[in-house]
């Protein structure tokens, strides 16, 4: 009872103000008060009746929308004139403008050139009303199909996982429509049934589904992945089987990682990306266990087999995508996750000198994903720092060439995410020497960097793009050269290849000049314009470098605490980040000797086959280790990389 | 006007007589003096009656003080909610129609302040399902507005039925001589008609499932009559399935087949022999003969349900979903044939369009010279007529002016009839492809149309508030059901032929007699309009449902409310029965599609003892339903299951609300 209040009961009548604007509006001035009052109420009550009525037109045109339509239907059941002239595919929006007082509510009417309207032959045709048949259910159970709506919706998976409880309460009544045998029903009646709280009992169906999934996107057939990450971004039955599709990659990241297989981490972060893509996931449940793993592809130490020659770049750049995808998706008030991912990265760029390049190279792109106000708070204070650690290497002759390429790709992000940004924040005559002073060794390229953007209305760049390429596309094969070559240089003319061990410190090689070539690829078609730009001028820098040495700086042990669970290889024993647990409140005590183990035996030892440290011994996902394992044996080679493009 | 006018006193027939003098209708008013023995003239007290005719006939002129009303009302009210609890919901039925007659009488007497007062006051507290109404009425605030207004007019024109135990009803009587309140009593007297029964008075929950309906609860006289709501044996199909089945079978080779096929069917035919006491004698409506075609579509449909699947809790249907694309808010009627093996598709740019479901094209009659080639006593006659190059997977059909609002298919599948806007009724022929015929009889827009069960009647529901009985071969409607106070939504025929039920958005359900034009069930319960029914396979129960996302079942044995399915979330606008009966399926708006348990619903129903004074205790809750299937943004238009039990959903694809 008593649902309603008063104002429901009578609504609003029109204004003795409007009456007066409508009258002026058809040449009657000065209408009296009390006539304007009479009209007012009378059309109030006359409109509310035809609305009324143009409701029944509404519900036997099985709508739950008022049209015009209705209201022409109405009117011309009472014998009134219809309106001629409206017509609205969609709902009209009354624009709102106030002024002098006055509110004023209107519908914003086009002028229509007459011209063109008549001379417009290629009318769009509607579309012809079609018939599709599907399944919505066979013998009572609704098939997962793309027609069929997600058997479980996203807020009943939310819900699922907010309050346990409320799926007990009703185990008999799900949407999902399995058929309930009389034998269930008495058991409930008999016995209280203590339910587990997630019984994600897999069909067999399922089970091979699963099976097959997996198989093919870490499998070698690229059609067949591309078939399956399609599924795995559309179908809409998956919520039942997330856990083990998350356990899967997780586990798959953690032992990939120590085996350096950079392919089948790059598998893996493609099958991260289809999950995200699924409309009808839930996947927030699951991010505490994603996120490490995609964090791990993005500042891992090492990543590949021969850094030197494989582009573990492009699965950093691919992960950090994904990890700004996923702070878009989910970022909350309370998770918080977007502060959460900053704050890590953050933290490991304050490692200074002792974090690994790459690792570097990973926090910085991971920063520079998450949009243009980040870059500006984290990476620009710390421009001078890394200028200068970066220059020790693409300067210093003494360092490593997998340094030296490391500081060039570095270099080459900065440039280019920071050129749109210091094109705002700076006014236009840029001075070598004021870029000079405040950024440092970056100085001359970020001003030529901007000089250029301004010279060229470039089409925005945001660093956090919404559109993820796949990652094989940025990925082409590199110029091979044997392995053997490490710590030598040739000074060919042209292309010179540079190549170290990862980790290892470079002997002081004198004065000599090395011809150093970024091996970035080149950028194809989904990528950003302005980074070709940007490359191309990379890809030409030559840099002549003289003795440098830098292994002083290296030793160098930062004192805070950090936040971060930093958890190592086995046998590396080195604290240059491997994966960054965000979860982590605990921190390992770094230690000066561990630090001088890096310097000794800089970590290369993963030819063991030894899981890693945190690996739960779980029954089911042993055989999944083995499998891994057997792809091992053949890894696939950077080569076939190439065919994903 | 109203039947049940009880005071037939003399000052109405006066006034009658004033306006018949008025407009000079001379015959008339003899005629009428004679009748009622009045011989004298009029003439001499004319002006002093002058008023007195505009009094009786809206039966609202009153010179009570505009200031007693609100008192009079608080007092009732006061007096409703001081009374003991058993009796107490039954008083409180009174209060929302002394409202409603109450601010009706002072607006009309032009106390509009107070009109708006007392409706504010009061207003809000009556039953939710009374808001709508209350609301419509709250626009009403002049005199001039109650001119032509269909909900005032009612009100009007009509007493609001009430049932009271007598009891209750005593005590309602002694309260209101002790108080005498002239404006009370002049409401009570005028417009509320009381419907005292025997027993205990009812409680709030047995008053809310039979309450909402515009005038208030049917009479316990409006379910006396029987209603013969069996379905008789059908003896030309009996005698006739074995001699044509004997034909088919000297055509078809394998010699061992026909044996195991009649062995079969035996039981089939004989369990409609046995006749059902409730149906009604075959020869009660005349119905044109069988053709041969119709003879072997019969034993065709006869040897499809014999591999029917017997649905139930267990056995859940199929449903395979049709859905139409690229159709936003334009189609607004969909039909399948009873065969399954066309749909029809009615728009709201006047289109009718016609699509095949089955391998088989929609093919078209060859020409008046082609046809003249065939010879008719071929045996193929029907095949050979047919253009072969002709077949197209859809076809449209164009000739009305309006949205085409429902579409019905005749039972042999030649025939299509559809209603529209445009108030106009169409045949279209299924083997030519153009109109045939235009029924013209409706004034106003025509919600719904329904081909008979066995062919040759339709019946259409319209805006005008009528139901009409048309029979294919007449130009003027058969038989014209009036009654209702607001349009009829839907409309729908008993498996029999003999009755017709139709929902009204006077929100109640109400069972014609098709052979002799008047209403033999009315029922209420439901609080906003009906827009979908459907009889049970068994012919005993009627399924509605409509805007207030309810199901109810009906008992057409006496008219009692036996169920309230609730569980849909907007307005359902399809109900079907599957073809064993067990299962009742419903589709909504809110893109569900829900079965019921039918089964059980009826056999807790019979397990009860019912008559016709004790209303059964209504079956409400969850229990009954078995699985909501939902679709993706598509709401399900149509529901049809096929003869083996495949339920086939039509639904439209809504790309602009997803």
């Amino acid at each position: 009872m008593a649902k309603n209040n008063e104002s429901d009961l009578y609504g609003t009548t029109f204004s003795i103000e409007s009456m007066k604007v409508i009258a002026e509006s058809i040449g009657i001035a000065n209408l009296p008060d009390d006539a304007s009052k009479e009209l007012a109420d009378d059309i109030s009550f006359r409109l509310k009746h035809i609305i009324q009525d143009a409701a029944k037109f509404m519900n036997h045109s099985l709508r739950t929308k008022l049209m015009y339509t209705d209201i022409d239907a109405t009117l011309r059941v009472k014998n009134i004139e219809p309106q001629y002239g409206f017509h609205s595919v969609d709902s009209l929006p009354f624009r709102f403008a106030s002024g002098g007082g006055r509110e004023l509510h209107f519908i914003e009417e086009k002028e229509v050139d007459l011209n063109e309207f008549v001379n417009n032959v290629n009318v769009k045709a509607p579309l012809e009303v079609t018939l599709r048949s599907h399944w919505l259910c066979i013998d009572g159970v609704q098939p997962t199909i793309p027609e069929n709506p997600p058997p479980v919706s996203k807020e009943m998976q939310k819900l699922e996982s907010v309050d346990p409880i409320n799926k007990m309460n009703k185990p008999n009544k799900e949407s999902s429509g399995k058929p309930s045998t009389g034998k269930q029903k008495l058991r409930n009646v008999e016995t209280v049934q203590i339910k587990q709280l997630a019984t994600h009992e897999l069909s067999v169906e399922q089970q091979l589904y699963y099976k097959e999934i997996t198989e093919a996107c870490v499998g070698s057939d690229e059609t067949r992945r591309t078939e399956a990450l399609q599924s795995l971004a559309s179908d809409p039955g998956l919520h039942e089987m997330l856990p083990r599709m998350c356990t899967f990659i997780i586990e798959g990241v953690r032992v990939n990682v120590v085996q350096n297989n950079l392919a089948l981490l790059i598998y893996l972060m493609r099958m991260v990306k289809a999950l995200l893509d699924n409309q009808s996931l839930f996947l927030e449940k699951y991010l505490h266990e994603l996120i490490p793993s995609v964090t791990t592809c993005i500042v891992s130490k090492q990543l590949c087999m021969r850094p030197e020659l494989d582009n573990h770049w492009a699965l950093r750049d691919f992960a950090s995508r994904l990890m700004a995808q996923i702070c878009k998706n989910f970022n909350t008030s309370t998770n918080n996750i977007q502060t959460r991912v900053t704050r890590m990265f953050s933290n490991s760029l304050q490692q200074g000198d002792k974090l690994p390049l790459s690792s570097l190279y990973g926090a910085l792109e991971g920063l520079s994903e998450l949009g243009p106000e980040v870059i500006k708070t984290f990476i620009l204070p710390r421009i001078k720092a890394i200028g200068a650690r970066i220059e020790t290497h693409l300067e210093g002759s003494l360092t490593s060439n997998l340094d030296k390429t490391a500081s060039g790709h570095i270099k080459a992000l900065l440039v280019k995410v920071l050129a749109p940004i210091l094109k705002n924040i700076r006014n236009p005559p840029d001075y070598f020497e004021e870029y000079k002073a405040d950024y440092g060794y970056l100085g001359p390229a970020l001003q030529s960097a901007v000089m250029k953007a301004r010279t060229q209305p470039t089409p925005a760049i945001t660093p956090s793009n919404t559109s993820i390429a796949p990652v094989g596309a940025t990925i082409s094969r590199t110029v091979t050269a044997p392995m053997g070559i490490v710590q030598q240089t040739t000074s060919t003319p042209g292309r010179t290849i540079v190549m170290n061990q990862a980790g290892r410190v470079t002997t002081p090689t004198g004065n000599q000049k090395i011809v150093f070539v970024t091996q970035r690829s080149q950028p194809q078609g989904s990528i950003h314009q302005s980074q070709s730009s940007v490359q191309s001028q990379q890809n030409t820098v030559v840099k002549i470098m003289s003795n440098a040495n830098a292994q002083s700086q290296q030793q160098k042990v930062v004192g805070t605490p950090q936040k971060l669970v930093v958890v190592c290889m086995p046998n590396t024993g080195t604290t240059n980040s491997a994966v960054i647990n965000t979860q982590g409140q605990t921190t390992i005590p770094q230690s000066s000797t561990s630090q001088a183990t890096n310097l000794i035996s800089p970590g290369l030892n993963h030819n063991t086959n030894q899981p890693p440290f945190s690996v739960v011994p779980k029954p089911n996902f042993i055989q999944q280790t083995q499998k891994v394992k057997q792809d091992n044996v053949q890894p696939p080679s950077i080569d076939d990389l190439s065919h994903l493009a | 006007m109203s039947i049940h006018t009880i005071n037939h006193d003399k000052s109405q027939l006066f006034a009658v007589l004033q306006v018949l003098k008025k407009y000079n209708l001379k015959g008339t008013e003899e005629l009428l003096k004679k009748e009622a023995n009045i011989a004298v003239d009029i003439d001499d007290d004319k002006i002093q009656q002058d008023s007195d005719v505009s009094s009786v006939l809206t039966g609202y002129k009153s010179d009570g003080d505009p200031e007693t009303y609100e008192n009079s009302y608080l007092e009732l009210k006061q007096f409703v909610e001081g009374s003991l609890d058993i009796y107490k919901h039954e008083l409180g039925m009174i209060l929302y129609p002394v409202l409603v007659h109450m601010y009706l009488e002072l607006v009309y007497n032009w106390h509009t302040e107070k009109a708006i007062a007392l409706m504010k006051k009061f207003g809000p507290e009556q039953d939710s399902y009374y808001q709508d109404d209350l609301k419509k009425l709250a626009h009403v605030t002049k005199r001039d507005h109650m001119n032509g207004n269909e909900l005032t007019d009612t009100f009007k024109s009509n007493q609001f039925i009430i049932r009271m135990s007598r009891d209750t009803l005593s005590l309602l009587k002694r309260h209101l001589h002790d108080k005498k309140e002239s404006v009370l009593l002049n409401i009570i007297q005028e417009h509320l008609y009381f419907d005292m029964y025997e027993g205990v008075a009812r409680n709030k929950n047995q008053i809310d499932a039979t309450s909402g309906a515009v005038v208030g609860e049917a009479t316990r006289q409006d379910n006396k009559t029987k209603v013969y709501y069996g379905i008789p044996k059908v003896p030309d199909i009996q005698t006739l399935a074995a001699p044509v089945e004997d034909e088919e079978e000297g055509t078809e080779d394998a010699p061992d087949k026909p044996k195991k096929k009649k062995a079969k069917k035996d039981p089939l035919f004989s369990k409609k022999t046995k006749s059902d006491p409730n149906a009604p004698p075959v020869d009660r409506i005349p119905i044109p003969d069988l053709k041969d075609n119709d003879k072997v579509e019969k034993v065709k449909a006869f040897r499809e349900a014999s591999k029917r699947v017997t649905l139930g809790p267990e056995t859940l249907p199929s449903v395979c979903a049709y859905t139409l694309l690229n159709a936003n808010h334009t189609v607004t009627c969909a039909e399948v044939t009873e065969d399954s093996s066309m749909l029809a598709v009615g728009f709201s740019d006047s289109i009718v369009k016609v699509w095949t479901l089955v391998p088989q094209k929609l093919k078209a009659m060859k020409s008046a010279e082609q046809l003249q080639d065939i010879s008719t006593d071929a045996e193929d006659v029907l095949v050979r007529m047919m253009d072969e190059r002709s077949g197209e997977t859809s076809r449209s059909l164009f000739g009305h002016n309006g949205t085409v609002y429902s579409v019905s298919f005749s039972p042999d599948r030649t025939l299509l009839l559809s209603c529209s806007e445009d108030a106009s009724i169409r045949l279209w022929s299924l083997q030519i492809w153009t109109c045939l015929v235009v029924y013209k009889g409706h004034m106003f827009p025509i919600w719904d149309i329904k081909f008979s069960p066995l062919g040759y009647y339709f019946a259409t529901a319209s805006h005008d508030r009528t139901a009409r009985l048309w029979a294919t071969d007449h130009y003027q409607p058969l038989r014209v059901f009036a009654g209702h106070f607001s349009d009829v939504d839907c409309i729908q025929f008993h498996p029999n032929s003999n009755y017709v039920a139709t929902g009204s958005s006077d929100r109640r359900v109400c069972l014609w007699d098709c052979t002799t034009g008047n209403h033999v069930r009315i029922m209420t319960g439901h609080k906003s309009p009906i827009h979908t029914l459907a009889f049970s396979i068994c012919g005993r129960f009627l399924a509605s449902a409509g805007s207030d996302c309810k199901i109810l079942i009906w008992d057409l044995a006496h008219g009692h409310l036996v169920a309230e399915l609730s569980g849909h979330e907007k307005s359902i606008h399809s109900l079907i029965f599957s073809r064993c009966g067990n299962l009742l399926a419903s589709s909504s708006l809110d893109c569900t599609l829900k079965l019921w348990d039918f089964t059980k619903l009826a056999e807790d129903t019979n397990s009860e003892d019912v008559n016709i004074s004790h209303n059964p205790d209504v079956k409400t809750g969850d229990s009954y339903m078995l699985r909501s299937f939902a679709t993706k943004a598509s709401p399900i238009i149509a529901l049809h299951f096929t003869r083996r039990n495949l339920l086939l959903a039509i639904n439209m694809y809504d790309g602009v609300n997803v």
